[in-house]
């Protein structure tokens, strides 16, 4: 048995995978307790906020500052709130209502605000200028106007009578330590359409994912595991029987039934379990195929004709004298199933056909969610791709230890 | 073996050669892209038919009508509603319609200038015949509109009186249906329709399947094309509407096109490419268009809500329910619902919040919000998302959690419903979801639930529902009957019972009082007393909570790309032309001001 593990684990393959795995578990159990929380708990008002670190700016306001000079501090304010594009854009305004391009020095900021507050209105319609065009100016206009007037801020707060009290002044070189501000959360992967954070809902819901898969998997890898030993050592009219009913699963598209069954169990009924469930019950097919196959081929083999004549009994024999030949082929195919169990789940939630929501997430419903509100339109990829990522890492994963069992196991792979 | 390399060359240049075919074919309708209107939205899967007498012609380019303001194309309506103030401007009709001194008889005239496509003039015996036969043939303007109009009598070619149905009392049942149809319902030809009363030997249900080929219409454009992958139509240049007492000339683009997309991310990524001009799709974050991709691409109003917000898509209650039938149930769930969430996500900022429009039954148009005290029922109105008050309320009523599960239980059964609404309608399922887990933060379970639209609307509409608890249906938009209509659509019980019920009250409430308002108020023309009966049904749909609306929301999205036309209308351009892109009532102006980007 030692022998066997130091085998498997000399196996690069199979130790990628497995480290892959681990690291995904080890995640699944350590981010929760690093960032509690209800993982559907819906904290953004607005859909698809970028990743990133949030600030409160009542509390960076009411935090003590320290004074920094940074030489291009002016210069990065100017350039955030006048882009090159920008200037390029007021030339046009400019040049549309009649000042000569001479005049206009798009280098020289303040001489070309000037310009733009003499000659902008926002009332006028310069000929061959759409509508969005004129909007577009009178959000560069509100832009220079809220930044560009002010050196400093002042911060007032409205009293009981309504009356404005100045309590403080914000000016270019004050700066907070991020650390001391009270509220600051970093959504690592922003949020999705219901204003959630994403990373923990990915985290929750890839462990939704990997027991929807354990469930199948074992479900699965159950059902084909008995019949094939039955139908492969019996043979005769039970193999004829069993064979018959994996022939007409065989024919009809497995991912066809599984549909079939979901959409008539109806979304009311359909927890995660559930759906794992019937994905468990159409997957058995190949796996009892290939278990028969392989029980076939040591029927007869010396020892099994021996044990029978020693009058075992069918379940002893079955025990103690096939299963463990075929053990390690039917552990790989346990791990093959996880991974297409959990791809099951993807593809039924992608068509909506998947676990009902507001339970718990899975990562079909993130994508499922992702696509209704055209995240892949929108550039929102952090909505959609890291959970393609960890759909690709479970199922590669899975993979990888199976071929690495496989080197190890199968005689005619091995070096 | 020479053969089969001959064979595979063959096979090679043929498949080469196919996409070359296969352009050929198309460029058989291709349109210059600077005569044609691009639409998306509008029409899905092909057009069955140009028959004006058929509710059923799957055709919503030529034909879709709506009380406010149906779709005016290839046919016409006597009056165009503009939702923006209310008003009615002529179309057919010469002049303000007439009302005679107890409101039972309105008198219309007709435009001298009003031709058919086929040169001859549209006379009162047109309309007259036009309504008999909707009533005859049952179609939705016919069973829509009999209830309330008796007759349409002829007074001369030009001129004709459309009489009210009257109560015992000798008052119309209700005049403002009759304003109504003024913008709602087509205007047929009489003798077309005679023609098809021929070849059909009269029959109601035969006349409605006839596809209409050979129809004569009024409006300014025409079919011209239509497969399975787009529809066509074509301006008529000999339009009368270009006669100095209409537009005095002829609607700008020469083609109106519609493709058939396959879903809306379709739709919009053609409409963020410059392939459709005006987009009728709800776009989530349509900000992001113009802010991030820079695209030429505006909204009726640059800032959120974006549109104007007529209609309020609302979650009904099954008062049938056990559980749903106690009121303080109903109203801890609304109150818990956080509606901003939902306006922000679920419709990414594009309807006023209610801290902005107070719930009632009006819209949040300033005609409608004027219509009730907003004083008297302050108390009443709940901004949402207020957990601990609708905690208190469950408390107060007694409904608490008994056995420790984190439910509470009703006369000791577990509070448990299912929140519904159709599959793939993005924004109201975004939004049961937001309802679900206000459920759950006051201890009653919630699930949702999405059927096929086949299935969903079949369920709401039958008479007896027992299978959605919470579940989404739309309310009316502008019309010239509102308020009253969505406050009918909203409580009267006169649907109860009823099979196939598309007009409202898909929870079953019943009160009394409401009833007897929804009869009174199309009665009354004193506006004084209308607020006051007004600001009653408030009271009572605050009390009661049979639905709670979740969001406002436009009749039409509305949003244009000027990479080929612009001069479309725009909040505050002083041209009064609403957002109901460019085809719907009095929005159809629009089309004889477009200019093109580059002349």
């Amino acid at each position: 048995m030692r022998n066997t593990f130091r085998q498997v684990f000399h196996s690069p393959r199979f130790v990628t995978g497995f480290v892959i795995f681990i690291f995904l578990l080890v995640t699944l159990i350590v981010y929760p307790l690093v960032s509690p929380g209800d993982p559907l708990e819906m904290i953004g008002l607005g859909s698809f906020f970028k990743p990133g670190t949030y600030i409160s700016v009542l509390d960076a306001a009411g935090t003590p500052a320290q004074t920094l000079k940074l030489p291009d501090a002016a210069d990065k304010r100017l350039s955030s709130m006048l882009s090159e594009s920008d200037r390029v854009s007021m030339l046009r305004w400019l040049t549309a209502v009649g000042v000569p391009e001479s005049e206009i020095d798009l280098q020289d900021t303040s001489s070309l605000l000037k310009l733009w507050r003499e000659n902008y209105d926002a009332k006028a319609r310069p000929k061959g200028m759409t509508m969005s065009d004129r909007r577009f100016y009178q959000r560069l206009d509100e832009q220079l106007e809220s930044a560009g007037s002010a050196e400093a801020l002042t911060l007032m707060r409205q009293d009981e009578a309504g009356e404005n009290q100045e309590v403080g002044r914000v000016s270019g070189t004050d700066y907070v330590n991020v650390k001391d501000v009270a509220n600051v959360r970093t959504l690592p992967l922003g949020t999705d359409n219901f204003g959630r954070d994403t990373l923990k809902e990915l985290v929750s819901a890839m462990g939704t994912s990997i027991r929807i898969g354990l469930i199948a998997g074992s479900i699965a890898t159950c059902i084909g595991l008995l019949l094939g030993l039955l139908s492969g050592y019996l043979g005769g009219f039970v193999d004829d029987l069993i064979m018959f009913f994996m022939n007409i699963f065989t024919v009809i598209p497995s991912f066809v039934i599984l549909i079939l069954i979901t959409y008539s169990i109806g979304q009311a009924y359909r927890g995660a379990d559930t759906v794992a469930i019937v994905i468990g019950l159409t997957s058995w097919v190949w796996t009892g195929r290939s278990v028969r196959s392989q029980v076939i081929s040591l029927r007869n083999r010396d020892h099994v004709n021996l044990s029978r004549l020693s009058g075992h009994s069918l379940m002893r024999i079955i025990l103690t004298d096939i299963l463990p030949y075929i053990a390690s082929y039917v552990v790989m195919a346990f791990i093959l199933q996880i991974s297409s169990g959990i791809l099951a789940e993807a593809q039924l939630s992608l068509l909506g056909l998947g676990p009902r929501t507001t339970e718990v997430p899975t990562l079909g419903l993130m994508m499922n969610w992702a696509m209704l509100y055209s995240a892949h339109i929108n550039g929102a990829w952090w909505a959609y791709f890291p959970v393609i990522l960890v759909i690709t890492l479970i199922t590669f994963s899975l993979n990888l230890m199976n071929t690495g069992l496989d080197q190890v196991f199968n005689p005619t792979l091995r070096d | 073996m020479k053969q089969w390399k001959l064979l595979s060359w063959a096979l090679a240049f043929a498949l080469a050669l196919t996409p070359v075919l296969g352009a050929a074919a198309e460029t058989v309708v291709e349109l210059p892209r600077n005569e044609t209107l691009y639409f998306a939205g509008q029409q899905w899967g092909s057009v069955k038919g140009w028959n004006p007498l058929s509710s059923d012609n799957n055709n919503a380019m030529a034909l879709a009508n709506s009380g406010g303001g149906s779709r005016i194309i290839m046919f016409e309506t006597l009056y165009m509603y503009n939702m923006l103030d209310g008003s009615m401007t002529p179309l057919l009709a010469d002049g303000d319609y007439v009302w005679n001194e107890d409101q039972t008889e309105m008198t219309v005239k007709l435009k001298a200038a009003a031709k058919w496509s086929d040169g001859t003039p549209v006379t009162a015996e047109d309309v007259a015949y036009s309504f008999d036969t909707y009533v005859k043939v049952g179609n939705g303007l016919g069973t829509g509109y009999a209830p309330y109009i008796d007759r349409i009598e002829v007074v001369d070619p030009s001129t004709f009186i459309i009489k009210a149905k009257l109560t015992e009392e000798g008052k119309a049942t209700n005049p403002l249906m009759l304003l109504v149809f003024l913008g709602d319902a087509y205007i047929a030809q009489k003798a077309w329709i005679q023609k098809v009363e021929e070849r059909t030997g009269g029959d109601p249900t035969a006349m409605k399947l006839d596809p209409g080929d050979d129809v004569v219409w009024s409006g300014p454009y025409t079919k011209y094309y239509t497969d399975d992958q787009r529809v066509i139509l074509v301006r008529d240049d000999n339009y009368w509407g270009q006669d100095a007492s209409m537009w005095g000339k002829l609607p700008v683009p020469k083609y109106l096109a519609h493709a058939m997309f396959a879903d809306n991310n379709a739709g919009q990524v053609a409409f963020a490419a410059g392939q459709v001009d005006v987009c009728q799709q709800f776009i989530s974050n349509v900000q992001d268009l113009w802010l991030k991709e820079n695209l030429p691409i505006s909204t009726y109003i640059p800032e959120a809500p974006y549109g104007i917000c007529v209609n309020m898509p609302t979650a009904w209650y099954n008062l049938s329910k056990p559980g749903l039938d106690n009121v303080a149930v109903r109203k801890a769930i609304a109150m818990a619902v956080d509606y901003d969430m939902i306006i922000a996500n679920a419709m990414t900022n594009q309807s006023p919040t209610f801290e902005q429009v107070p719930r009632s039954l009006m819209n949040p148009t300033p005609g409608e919000q004027a219509m009730y005290d907003h004083e008297a029922v302050k108390d009443l109105q709940w901004a949402g998302n207020d957990i601990e008050g609708a905690k208190k309320l469950l408390d107060d009523a007694g409904i608490v959690d008994t056995d420790g599960d984190g439910i509470r239980e009703y006369n000791g059964q577990k509070l448990s419903f299912n929140a519904c609404a159709p599959n793939g309608w993005t924004d109201w399922m975004a939004a049961m979801e937001i309802v679900a887990a206000a459920g759950a933060n006051i201890g009653i379970e919630i699930t949702t639930l999405y059927p096929e639209w086949s299935v969903y609307q079949t369920v709401v509409t039958a008479a007896s529902q027992d299978q959605y608890d919470i579940f989404m249906m739309w309310t009316d938009s502008a019309t010239p009957a509102q308020p009253w209509g969505r406050m009918r659509m909203l409580m009267s019980s006169e649907f109860n019972g009823v099979e196939g019920n598309w007009s409202g009250n898909w929870g079953h409430f019943k009160n009394d009082r409401l009833d007897e308002l929804v009869k009174l108020i199309p009665t009354v023309q004193d506006r004084d007393e209308l607020v006051k009966l007004y600001t009653e049904a408030v009271e009572i749909y605050l009390t009661e909570v049979p639905s709670f609306s979740l969001m406002y929301r436009p009749d039409k999205f509305h949003a244009v790309n000027e990479s080929v036309w612009t001069n479309y209308p725009e909040e505050g351009d002083g041209r009064n032309i609403p957002p109901l892109d460019l085809t719907d009532g009095y929005s159809i102006a629009a089309l004889y001001d477009l200019e093109l980007v580059n002349p």
